[in-house]
């Protein structure tokens, strides 16, 4: 089927790439399927596109890629998305980004509402994760990378242009 | 929306199977306890809430030439290390 993404135009999927969110997301409860969508110039981030509204998509990204140790209670996550009988093993885990300081470095992941996203039930949820160590803006980039070379070496905020 | 009034000790019926309990009430704050089956969600509304206001910021403030951006950081991130392991060995 034709679809239309607020990112990469219109473009041609399968119906078996549809993920259905039952309970929508935080902020966009109507909001209910959705389509992910990979591609090279934007990994390791994943675009996330809303078929219901093409004006509307996020990007999101595995968390492990950039916190190994990320951890959430799967079992729980089974039984808050409604998926008794499922296992682990179906479901992928990401966390929303967003760069609301309007600087890429400064890209953060939104770790206490994780999607999880069913495989085998074409499936996903928005979890609120109630009790957690983690922060909503989490900065992906922890350490900062060395500015391109500049006259003289800058502290992280200077190098940020306003 | 319904207002009304319990005591300490007293509960409250949401559904056929959400129970409120008033446990404590002491100087402004109330303790409550809640009984539900495991796959009710129960937060506190400002958590709720963070998590609104951030999908609406991903959704809004997040371009492609941030992402695109984003992502070359990562890409020349992951050489620095590659390099910096490649030096220490």
């Amino acid at each position: 089927m034709k679809i239309d993404t607020k990112q990469f135009g219109g473009m041609e999927i399968e119906e078996s790439e549809i993920y259905t969110m039952p309970g929508g997301m935080p902020g966009f409860r109507g909001m209910k399927r959705f389509v992910i969508i990979e591609r090279q110039e934007i990994w390791p981030f994943v675009c996330y596109q809303c078929l219901d509204d093409p004006g509307l998509s996020f990007y999101i990204m595995d968390p492990a890629l950039f916190m190994p140790d990320y951890k959430l209670d799967m079992k729980q996550a089974i039984l808050e998305a409604g998926w008794e009988g499922d296992r682990p093993e179906d479901i992928k885990l990401y966390v929303v980004v967003n760069t609301s300081a309007g600087v890429p470095e400064k890209i953060t992941a939104n770790l206490i509402g994780p999607l999880v996203v069913n495989m085998r039930r074409h499936e996903a949820d928005q979890l609120v994760l109630h009790k957690s160590p983690y922060s909503h803006q989490h900065l992906i980039f922890s350490q900062p990378l060395s500015p391109p070379a500049k006259n003289k070496p800058m502290s992280r905020e200077q190098a940020v242009p306003a | 929306m319904l207002v009304l009034t319990r005591k300490v000790g007293e509960k409250l019926l949401v559904g056929e199977d959400i129970l409120v309990s008033v446990i404590e009430v002491n100087r402004g704050s109330v303790r409550l306890g809640v009984e539900a089956p495991q796959s009710v969600s129960i937060l506190r509304f400002e958590v709720y809430e963070r998590i609104q206001e951030e999908n609406l910021n991903a959704s809004q403030s997040v371009s492609p030439t941030d992402i695109q951006q984003a992502a070359a950081f990562w890409r020349q991130k992951g050489a620095l290390q590659e390099k910096g392991q490649a030096n220490e060995d």
